[in-house]
């Protein structure tokens, strides 16, 4: 089941001119860089990105820049203070006529799970406080991956990382809903899987002011080990087994965007993966297995 | 033109928000500590107001407010904040990476001890720990120093032979609560001295795009910018004396990045930083009073640091002792360090340097410190080991600390003390 | 001292080759170091380890410029001046290449009678059935020119090291027989032990005696102030990754069958990368000198349209 869509409905729709130059040092099969390309397709050029520390940190390694658009690297913790000095100074800038309005950039925070879940969370939660206008892109890869796969507060249960070699014990934490118990006026979650679903949340998303959160899902072949070949099946199932939700939340009403219409068990989301493996060798973990399938159905039990 | 300004009463903390609104900046990301809020505050009411044209912003913390004020300031803006003590250190990363982007702006910090213990009193442990981070610093004796100092600072800030953020420091409480008159610059006068804000760099535009902040990963590149940042911070000793002309002229106050007090035949020199350095003056007429030969080398320029002001002004002393409001565990006093670093080597360099530790968490330094400082210079010869660092606190002090951990239930003493003496400190 | 570099692409196994070499010396009785080389790249990208043998103390860190062996896991390394596999070279005693067509390679004439070259990447493939896992193989190649080293050195090394990262037994197994064919291959170089230090024969170009004296590296640079936008690190030049190119990192190269594929455009909406591009008529163009060669446009392409083919000058 999928809602109805104002803005895009094929493929073809999609621009087709790319926002970022290849070239870049992230790893063959970045399900992060994916989704930043089509988002940035839809948002256009005229963005200053405001980055944390992670992975993407390394797309403009001196000299280079895939960029096209302008960059900002902060701190590890503090991106979204980053998007509050840029944003207030071309307000500043624009209404105080030293700057043309045609000059004006739309504020993107670039941040992995890590820096989003945990350290920079006072800093976005204070921005998300302030009504800050500005983007907030998270790619989320389920760990510290820039570091070597460590334990992130968004894990998920079962994963090993390099800092859990028997798997994660507790599940994400919620940022979804972290956002929306501060009522901004749009969150989102997305999938380079999905690109219409995902082009069609930025459009949404682009008409309304204030702080917007867009957390796609970032199939990491390096960290979860699987083929990088493989990178979109493994979004799929995640969508499919109903572990990775497609939703919004405009102005703090939920809706998901689409329910598979039969849920394939998560069991085949995690088989693929190394990080899972020991949930399956040199002994099935049937009751973990259990929990992890019993998890998904409850989520879904209970969504709108 | 000289003059034309108001007389106010002042504090330190308003001065500095007077200097802020007197460089008439765009933005103010802010976040409350004590001792700094007074300057806050007044800043927000001059927004409120109309008074100040742009946006007063309160943060979360310093590291989000310090990220926010580099933002702007790469964005294109005129950016004042303040913070002290824990807040300076809670954003220290971001000094860095501040620095690291070459934006002028300037930050005011009231200095204040460090945690922990958890303290109000001023000392300088927490300015010193951002000396390394690239960002300028100008030490403020007197509230009159605060305001002019902020003018100062953005005009070497935003010099195309700088373009690196500065650090104004003042003491919490000696110079934030502490009020005396000040002469604030007119409005005409501070827009004749400091013109409008006029970015080097680019900033986010849309027409040019630009990454700012990337990483290098090659250590050749990345101490290339290392340097050019050094070399850029080290143009401010020149560019301080010019630009300092320029505000005599407009202003009538004369500043050097060292001020030097009845030095010119003293065989004693003390040297110093901050507000104690009135105090200090005192002592120092006393000992003239007395017909002793002795002065003040006071710092106004920490960053960069004016070695070459010091070689000359401590050239062929008898002794100089170097009053440390802080301490560094395991070495001592930082500026005992920085200041030996500075004559060493000299053909005529002073034949005696001494440590002083005094001041910390606000401690007072009283006259009977800097006697007995001036009396051990004074004592003092050549040779021997590498002199220690040495704890002023005197015996009434000594003594109320001792009633206190007695009173924490702490009973074995092992200091004695000097007993009988007015000073407590040990060797 | 010998002075070991190692260069190869992210995947290779070039860090723990490095370290079997280290590993292997300190089992062989000798003063060993080993370390890699941390940088941005990722799997696929230009990498490298060191590796330091000797009878007494190392005292050396950090890079390796003039090394006495290079091994290089990857000949089209040597196409991409940034790897800077060759840095140095005039002085090496030798340049191991993994490639199975040295005849073909562009390399300096003076270089040429000191390279030895080995078709790794097909042991290995038989050995192991994958042609990347390469640390074995290229420790053991290392291992085996040092000549000081005992196989049962090299072989102990390996155990520990490949069981460190997680290979177990019976891939082990594998990797410690693929290791003596290696061994079994290769003929070491002629060296020098006087008890207290350990040389490899010079064969290579003269080298002034001063470089290991205390003017080694010649003159230094003055910088001077260079003002604001040059001094600042950032980058101007928005766009210019497009210079880097990446399709080197490929193992598979994807190929677009045009006649079978119906334009739906999935392979250009989901290359990470944005290699993928539309032509006037709708049908894809994939941009080799940057494709990495994920193959995810493979995966998703719903007729089977693009199929793979190994990279004649890769892995």
């Amino acid at each position: 089941m999928r809602v109805a869509r104002e803005h895009f409905h094929n493929l073809k729709e999609l621009p087709q001119a790319e926002p970022l130059a290849p070239g870049s040092p992230l790893c063959a099969g970045c399900g992060g860089l994916t989704a930043l390309r089509l988002i940035h397709k839809v948002l256009g050029e005229n963005v200053v990105l405001v980055n944390a520390a992670g992975c993407m940190t390394l797309l403009a390694t001196f000299p280079y820049t895939p960029l096209h658009a302008s960059w900002l690297y902060t701190t590890m913790g503090s991106a979204a203070a980053g998007a509050q000095g840029v944003r207030d100074a071309l307000d500043i800038l624009i209404a105080s006529g030293r700057l043309p309005a045609e000059e004006n950039l739309q504020v993107v925070v670039l941040a992995g799970d890590g820096s989003t879940l945990d350290m920079g969370l006072s800093a976005t939660s204070a921005a998300i406080h302030r009504q800050l206008d500005f983007w907030y892109l998270c790619y989320d890869n389920e760990a510290y991956g820039n570091t070597g796969f460590q334990l992130s507060a968004a894990s998920p249960p079962g994963s090993w990382t390099a800092t859990t070699h028997h798997g994660t014990a507790q599940r994400k934490k919620d940022i979804f809903e972290i956002w929306r118990a501060h009522r901004p006026p749009y969150v989102a979650t997305l999938s380079a899987h999905d690109p219409i679903d995902l082009a069609e949340k930025v459009a949404r998303a682009a008409t309304l002011r204030g702080p917007k959160l867009l957390l796609s899902l970032a199939v990491c072949p390096t960290g979860w080990g699987f083929d990088p070949s493989l990178g979109d099946e493994i979004a799929k199932l995640a969508i499919e087994t109903g572990i990775w939700p497609l939703k919004e939340a405009r102005d703090g009403v939920v809706r998901h965007t689409y329910r598979p219409s039969r849920f394939r068990p998560v069991e085949e989301y995690l088989r693929p993966q190394r990080r899972f493996r020991h949930l399956f060798t040199p002994q099935r973990n049937d009751n973990l297995l259990a929990a992890l399938q019993r998890q998904v159905d409850e989520y879904w039990r209970e969504a709108t | 033109m000289v003059g034309g300004g108001i007389r106010k009463l002042l504090t330190g903390n308003a001065a500095a928000a007077w200097g802020a609104r007197l460089a008439r900046i765009d933005y103010v990301p802010a976040f409350p500590i004590t001792p700094q809020t007074e300057i806050i505050e007044l800043l927000s009411e001059w927004f409120d107001d109309g008074t100040l044209r742009g946006k007063f912003v309160t943060l979360d913390s310093e590291h989000a407010m310090l990220t926010a004020a580099g933002a702007a300031a790469a964005t294109g803006v005129r950016v004042f904040t303040a913070t002290s003590s824990q807040g300076l250190v809670y954003g220290l990363e971001v000094l860095y990476t501040l620095a690291g982007w070459r934006v002028p702006l300037v930050l005011v910090n009231v200095s204040r001890g460090l945690s922990a213990p958890i303290t109000l009193g001023p000392d300088h442990n927490d300015v010193l720990a951002a000396r390394d981070t690239g960002f300028l610093q100008l030490h403020a004796e007197t509230c009159q120093e605060v305001v002019d100092f902020i003018l100062l600072a953005y005009r070497l800030a935003e010099s195309p032979a700088i373009s690196a953020p500065v650090l104004v420091n003042l003491d919490g409480f000696q110079l934030s609560f502490t009020r005396e008159a000040v002469e604030l610059p007119s409005a005409e006068q501070a827009e004749r001295f400091l013109g409008p804000f006029q970015p080097l760099h680019p900033g986010f535009r849309h027409s040019h795009p630009v990454a700012q902040g990337v990483a290098v990963l090659d250590g050749a590149t990345y101490s290339y910018f290392r340097y050019q940042l050094h070399r850029a911070v080290e143009n401010a000793v020149e560019e301080f004396s010019r630009v300092a002309a320029e505000f005599a002229a407009t202003c009538g106050r004369e500043y050097a990045p060292l001020e030097l007090y009845r030095a010119d035949d003293a065989e004693l020199l003390l040297v110093m930083i901050g507000s104690y350095a009135t105090k200090a003056k005192a002592a120092i007429d006393r000992w003239r009073a007395a017909g002793r030969r002795v002065g003040l080398a006071r710092l106004r320029l920490v960053r960069p640091w004016p070695a070459a002001d010091l070689q000359r002004a401590l050239a062929g002393r008898r002794a100089v002792g170097v009053l440390d409001q802080n301490l560094s565990p395991g070495l001592g006093g930082v500026l005992y360090q920085e200041v030996a670093g500075a004559v060493a080597g000299m053909a005529n360099g002073p034949a005696v340097l001494r440590s002083f530790i005094g001041g910390l968490g606000g401690k007072d330094v009283s006259d009977a410190e800097f006697d007995h400082m001036l009396a051990t210079l004074d004592a003092a010869r050549p040779g021997g080991p590498p002199p220690a660092a040495e704890l002023l606190m005197t015996q009434v002090e000594w003594r109320q600390v001792a009633r206190s951990l007695t009173v924490a239930g702490k009973q074995e003493a092992v200091s004695a003390g000097k007993e009988g003496g007015e000073h407590a400190g040990s060797a | 001292m010998i002075r070991v570099r190692l260069h190869g692409r992210g995947g290779h196994g070039v860090k723990t080759a490095g370290r079997i070499v280290g590993s292997a010396a300190f089992h062989a009785g000798l003063h060993g170091q080993d370390a890699p080389v941390y940088g941005a790249e990722r799997r696929g990208a230009a990498v490298a380890s060191y590796a330091w043998i000797d009878r007494g103390p190392i005292r050396e860190r950090g890079v390796i410029a003039r090394p006495d062996l290079i091994v290089i896991a990857d000949e089209t390394l040597l196409a991409d001046p940034a790897s800077g596999v060759l840095a140095g070279a005039e002085a090496a005693t030798a340049v191991f290449i993994n490639t199975d067509r040295l005849d073909a390679l562009a390399l300096p004439d003076t270089l040429r009678s000191r390279v030895i070259a080995a078709d790794l990447t097909a042991r290995t493939l038989a050995a192991l059935g994958r042609a990347a896992a390469l640390s074995a193989s290229l420790g053991a190649a290392a291992v085996r020119l040092l000549g000081a080293i005992p196989l049962e050195a090299l072989l102990e090394a390996l155990r520990d090291e490949l069981s460190a990262i997680g290979v177990a037994p019976p891939e082990l197994a594998k990797n410690e027989q693929l290791a003596r064919e290696v061994f079994a291959l290769l003929t070491p170089l002629a060296f020098a032990d006087t008890g207290r230090e350990l040389t490899l024969a010079t064969s290579g170009a003269t080298v002034s005696p001063v470089a290991s004296g205390p003017l080694a590296g010649g003159t230094l640079a003055q910088i001077e102030y260079e003002g604001v936008m040059r001094g600042t690190p950032s980058i101007l030049a928005s766009g210019n990754a497009a210079a880097r190119q990446t399709g080197a990192w490929r193992v598979q190269r994807p190929v677009i069958d045009p006649a079978l594929c119906s334009r739906c455009g999935l392979c250009f909406v989901q290359c990470p990368d944005g290699v993928v591009s539309l032509d006037a008529e709708g049908y894809p163009v994939i941009d080799y000198d940057h494709c990495k060669g994920c193959l995810i446009c493979q995966r998703v392409c719903p007729v089977n349209a693009i199929h793979e083919e190994r990279e004649t000058r890769a892995w």
